[in-house]
């Protein structure tokens, strides 16, 4: 096992070094750079001598491999957009909105999202089954910004119960937390009611019924297991995916999270702090991944203990 | 009073477009340790009725009766408290796949115990000791390791015994058996038979034997149903339903035991045999770690034979599942790559032509696999699927195709107007025929059949044999005939060679192999052989592979006119009959 993890650690830094090499030069592709806005504009004498400052002037490859020399330091440079701090300062205060958005809106939705398809499963063609297909269908269609601009219509402009936006406070994640739950729930159910009704048809269920056991310890002890085997590969790699911040969701409602800064920084050639971004998501994947695989193996015998005669 | 009272069972299953009856009208009684076999084939509702018993059928099954009692429960009414003392403590079954029938994250002893304890209040402790105790009753000779083992780590009939433990650990009146062998391999099959009837009887059980084999019914049962279409055909001791059949479609069942064809003409005129194979081997590499190295090992699916396939004759590939037959087929189609060796037709070596040369020797080689389901396209009509070899060798316009693809579908016995059909619309056994079709539309020299029929019922399985044989006269077809059902091999082939662990261990004219084996294992699989007629049936002593080893005839070099080796080889014995030996001085 360890050995398997080891490498598979390898491979997340091959992963991680090619990816980083196609984000550098794609985004070194898009034309124009940092001091080319129009709202503050420079003179030529200015832009050179800064482009210079930063090193924008050197040969892409030279500017690669002095980054990623910081990176392997931990170091990831200074934003442009915010030339006070430096990236990872910016991040560990942006981090923590778009933690709680995304943590808390898996951790609520993906259980709602489990449960509401086991009991879609065990109640096959019957109201619950057609509702939770219907509310699962539904949270997967319509995009989050829809359901966003509907929670905050009826919560927050007719009823009035809710903020709008703004992050600060308690009840101002309620309305940003809950369109964001709808996603896992969604995903959640679904596979939830796939992976189960798939068991249930297997043919050691109907061997357990006819040992006399009882159809909740059938449903609990077995069915369930079996089903999670399926559910776990999507579960933690899902699990990044939406703690990394929605975008949608946090413009939607005005949240400070990583979600507002990654599209900033694409916006003004914000070199340092968008390469930042996207290789701290590639890691995050990586070893969601990883660690799925392993929870894979120690939950499903046919991988942990191999072969037998 | 009987254990089992079944009077008037109706089974229907509501579907899309209506409602299918399963079973219609069945009656029949089961009385404390007696035995009791149900014979049809797939559809005839025989398993239908046993799971009605027990309540097995799923929620779209409709299900009426005058009356289903289970040591006097009704079990229609029988609420949730009764349905566990039914299942299980009174009823036990066994099922068809054991690689199926159990859970797979749970372990062999796991499972055991919570059947105990789902009856009795014991700790687990108690209940794991009782497992082992059982496995110990159904002959598992290491219980105790068995008892902490996942279900994939044993074999086919590993699992079987471990279920049969399972089924008899609340000591229940009447063991259900559903094709408990089917699966299973003939040695296997015998020796589960065999442990079912030992375990019955010293458990003073009921059995109810559910079966398509009536070989395995001449083995193990005292009366017999058969089923047909969803209703009892006829009903008796086993000895008459044998011997006195009255109803027709127990005699059709009869007949499909008991085939037998002329003998393949053969052709000494031709240069060279339709197909040999010269030292043909399979190796596979396989990899395996041990701390931060990586070491090869291989493992030989087949090591080097020598097969001739003679014109206009039919040979028989025999051997168990993993013995290295279906790879030495697709290997003599060029499907898999041997790692070694040639393939030889009509004298030409063609194991080492590119893929254009290799394109023309196909039209000479054709193969037909046992399912039939996965073998043919569902996107296409079966006149397509019939023509397309035609097709891709480029022979005849468009129509012609057709057309001739059209004749063959008579020829193999389905009317011309299912040309348009989907494969789907198809029986098991019409597909088959299709298959067989798009096979022989090239005109072959040479067909390997893989377990042609394994998947078919009995009598279909009778018709396919005998359309086979048909073509094969008519057109003087050289098959071999892959195959683990010795019975069909007996009744068709003129030749046989049987395959142990990727070896050669005898090869004979039929005649002489079923008459006069030699080797220790062909024995034991021509003793596996369920009996045709419950007359036969006989006691069985089984050998292990130990056994196996030690009983590999000794010849002397006089005899055999070769060195002394002590590894045995093949030597011939007699003109054609071959036999894996040691050769002593």
């Amino acid at each position: 096992m360890i050995l398997f993890i080891l490498r598979r650690l390898v491979s997340v830094a091959v992963t991680f070094f090619v990816v980083s090499l196609i984000i550098f030069f794609m985004m070194h592709a898009i034309p124009g750079g940092p001091f080319d806005g129009n709202d503050m504009p420079v003179s030529q004498a200015v832009r050179d001598k800064l482009m210079a400052r930063l090193g924008l002037d050197q040969p892409l490859w030279v500017q690669y491999t002095r980054y990623m020399w910081g990176v392997l330091q931990f170091d990831f440079g200074v934003p442009y957009q915010s030339p006070g701090e430096t990236v990872t300062q910016l991040l560990s205060r942006a981090w923590i909105p778009s933690l709680v958005l995304g943590g808390l809106g898996v951790l609520i939705g993906a259980p709602l999202g489990i449960l509401l398809g086991m009991a879609a499963a065990l109640n096959r063609n019957t109201w619950i089954d057609y509702f939770a297909s219907t509310l699962a269908t539904l949270g997967l269609t319509i995009p989050v910004f829809v359901t966003s601009m509907l929670l905050i219509l009826v919560f927050a402009v007719w009823l009035g119960w809710l903020p709008a936006s703004g992050w600060g406070k308690p009840e101002r994640w309620i309305l940003p937390i809950t369109a964001y739950a709808l996603i896992p729930l969604a995903t959640y159910a679904r596979y939830t009611r796939s992976a189960m009704l798939d068991t249930l048809n297997k043919q050691f269920v109907t061997v357990l019924r006819a040992k006399g056991l009882s159809e909740s310890r059938i449903v609990f002890q077995h069915v369930l297991r079996n089903s999670a085997i399926p559910l776990v590969t999507v579960f933690l790699p899902m699990f990044i995916g939406t703690a990394t911040g929605s975008i949608f969701v946090e413009a939607m409602f005005r949240v400070p999270g990583l979600g507002a800064y990654f599209v900033s920084s694409i916006e003004t050639r914000d070199y340092p702090l968008e390469m930042a971004l996207m290789l701290m998501i590639t890691f995050m994947y990586c070893i969601a991944y990883l660690l799925s695989d392993v929870v894979y193996a120690l939950i499903n015998p046919r991988i942990r203990v191999g072969g037998g005669q | 009073m009987p254990l089992v009272e079944i009077e008037d069972l109706k089974v229907s299953f509501s579907q899309y477009g209506g409602q299918v009856d399963a079973v219609r009208g069945v009656s029949f009684s089961v009385n404390e340790g007696e035995s009791l076999g149900i014979v049809g084939e797939s559809g005839s509702g025989k398993s239908v009725s046993c799971s009605a018993l027990l309540r097995l059928l799923p929620a779209t099954a409709r299900v009426s009766a005058k009356k289903i009692t289970l040591d006097g429960i009704d079990v229609l009414k029988a609420g949730k408290e009764d349905l566990i003392r039914l299942r299980g403590r009174t009823a036990a079954m066994i099922f068809q796949d054991p690689m199926t029938a159990f859970d797979p994250v749970f372990t062999i002893g796991h499972q055991i115990a919570e059947t105990i304890r789902a009856h009795r209040q014991v700790s687990q402790r108690e209940a794991l000791a009782e497992a082992e105790q059982l496995l110990l009753r159904v002959e598992i000779k290491n219980a105790r390791d068995i008892l902490g083992y996942y279900p994939h780590q044993l074999s086919g009939g590993m699992l079987q015994r471990a279920m049969i433990a399972m089924a008899l650990s609340c000591r229940p009146k009447v063991l259900i058996a559903d094709e408990p062998t089917t699966a299973l391999d003939v040695t296997i099959q015998a020796q589960i038979l065999q442990l079912i009837k030992k375990v019955q009887a010293e458990f003073g059980m009921a059995l109810i034997m559910i079966t398509h084999d009536l070989g395995v019914i001449a083995e193990t049962v005292d009366r017999v149903l058969v089923m047909y279409g969803g209703e009892v055909m006829e009903e008796g001791p086993v000895q008459q339903i044998f011997d006195a059949p009255r109803h027709d479609y127990t005699k059709a069942l009869l007949a499909s035991l008991n085939t037998s064809f002329d003998p393949s003409r053969g052709d000494d005129t031709a240069p060279a045999p339709a197909l040999e194979l010269r030292g043909l081997a399979k190796a596979y590499r396989i990899k395996r770690r041990s701390g931060f190295f990586t070491t090869y090992t291989d493992f030989h699916a087949v090591r080097p034979v020598d097969i001739v396939l003679p014109r206009n004759s039919i040979v028989g590939l025999v051997g168990e599942s993993g013995s290295g037959k279906t790879t030495t087929g697709m290997m003599a189609m060029r499907l898999t790559e041997p790692s070694t060796g040639q393939i030889l037709v009509d004298g030409a070596d063609i194991s080492g032509l590119g893929p254009d040369e290799l394109k023309s020797f196909r039209r000479r080689m054709q193969i037909v696999f046992q399912d039939s389901y996965s073998a043919l396209d569902p996107m296409m009509t079966l006149s397509q699927i019939i023509a397309e070899p035609l097709h891709i060798h480029g022979i005849g316009s468009a129509r012609e195709q057709t057309e001739k693809a059209l004749d063959w579908l008579e020829r193999v016995g389905l009317p011309r107007n299912f040309g348009s059909r989907y494969s789907h619309e198809l029986s098991g056994g019409q597909r088959q025929r299709v298959a067989i079709a798009r096979a022989l539309i090239l005109g072959p020299s040479v067909l390997v059949a893989d377990e042609p029929t394994s998947a078919l019922d009995v009598t279909v399985k009778a018709q396919i044999i005998g359309l086979l044989k048909e073509l094969q006269a008519e057109m003087g077809l050289s098959i071999l005939f892959i195959s683990h059902d010795l019975s069909t091999v007996k009744s068709l082939t003129d030749s046989v060679v049987v395959m142990y662990r990727g070896r050669v261990v005898e090869q004979a004219p039929t005649e002489r192999i079923f008459s006069d084996p030699q080797h220790p294992y062909t024995r034991a699989l021509l003793d596996a052989i369920p009996a045709a007629n419950p007359r036969d049936k006989r006691e069985r002593t089984f050998l292990a592979a130990g056994d196996l080893e030690a009983q590999t005839p000794r010849y002397t070099t006089i005899q055999t006119g070769l060195a002394p080796n002590a590894t045995p080889q093949l030597v011939t014995i007699a003109p054609g009959h071959r036999v894996e030996a040691v050769v002593t001085t």
